[in-house]
């Protein structure tokens, strides 16, 4: 029993292919509402998940159908981290930029919505692939 | 996702039910930029989505942009709460025009 993890902890291992994102949209929401954010808030971080997962599937693997994304999703003393690993190619950070708020551009809101949403966000490159982290912090109001 | 395009009078309302997603926009965007040319009006409900990533406001932004340049209306109606959630999020309502019902849509000059 002591094996047990204290708290939840998701691993997926998907395609790039869009199909498969409404199976994790599907996961992350209950979690994020079980950790205890409400309906809004669960939202905006299953949106900002399946933002992330969008940007692996366009930029790191163009679109192809056949690339590898591993998913962690954790909850922490403090809220949730979210892990995304990927082996596609790597992500210029120059590009990797928010668009402005309330303009009209089409480009950019996904990475706009991921930094909003979300408290800290940051992409590595490591031994085993590019490697995007975001927490989010659940305030409990007193 | 479904959708479903009718016509009224001189405009088109094309109505969408589902996720619209990474996956799904490019069909909605197909038939958006097919339906425009055809009509003075093209009325989006907006009220059976479930779900929109930036990928959808992405094709609504473009499809916006493309009225404009052919001095067309395109208008959306009915947001559903997850939609308005999502707008809210990357605040984009403000160009859009946006009413509550489809009589409102298609009458508002």
């Amino acid at each position: 029993m002591s094996d047990l993890p204290r708290r939840l902890q998701l691993k997926f291992a998907m395609p790039s292919d869009p199909r498969y994102l409404p199976v994790v949209r599907g996961t992350i929401g209950p979690l994020a509402a079980l950790i205890g954010w409400d309906e809004a808030d669960c939202l905006a971080i299953t949106l900002a998940l399946d933002e992330a997962l969008a940007n692996v599937i366009r930029h790191a693997y163009n679109n192809r159908p056949d690339g590898l994304i591993e998913l962690e999703c954790r909850e922490c003393a403090e809220g949730l981290e979210i892990i995304l690993l990927d082996n596609g190619n790597t992500p210029d950070r120059a590009k990797i930029c928010a668009r402005k708020v309330g303009c009209d551009q089409a480009g950019g809101l996904g990475t706009h919505i991921i930094k909003d949403v979300m408290d800290t966000v940051s992409y590595e490159v490591s031994p085993e692939g590019n490697r995007f982290v975001a927490t989010k912090k659940l305030r409990r109001t007193p | 996702m479904k959708i479903s395009v009718r016509d009224v009078g001189n405009a088109k309302v094309v109505e969408v039910d589902g996720d619209v997603d990474l996956g799904t926009s490019p069909a909605l965007r197909r038939t958006l930029f097919d339906a425009l040319p055809r009509v003075a009006r093209l009325a989006l409900n907006l009220g059976a989505i479930r779900y929109i990533d930036s990928s959808g406001i992405a094709t609504l932004i473009e499809v916006l942009k493309d009225s404009q340049r052919q001095n067309k209306e395109f208008v959306l109606f009915g947001l559903s709460p997850a939609v308005q959630e999502v707008f809210r999020l990357t605040h984009v309502i403000r160009i859009f025009r946006v009413f509550a019902t489809e009589q409102e849509a298609l009458e508002a000059a």
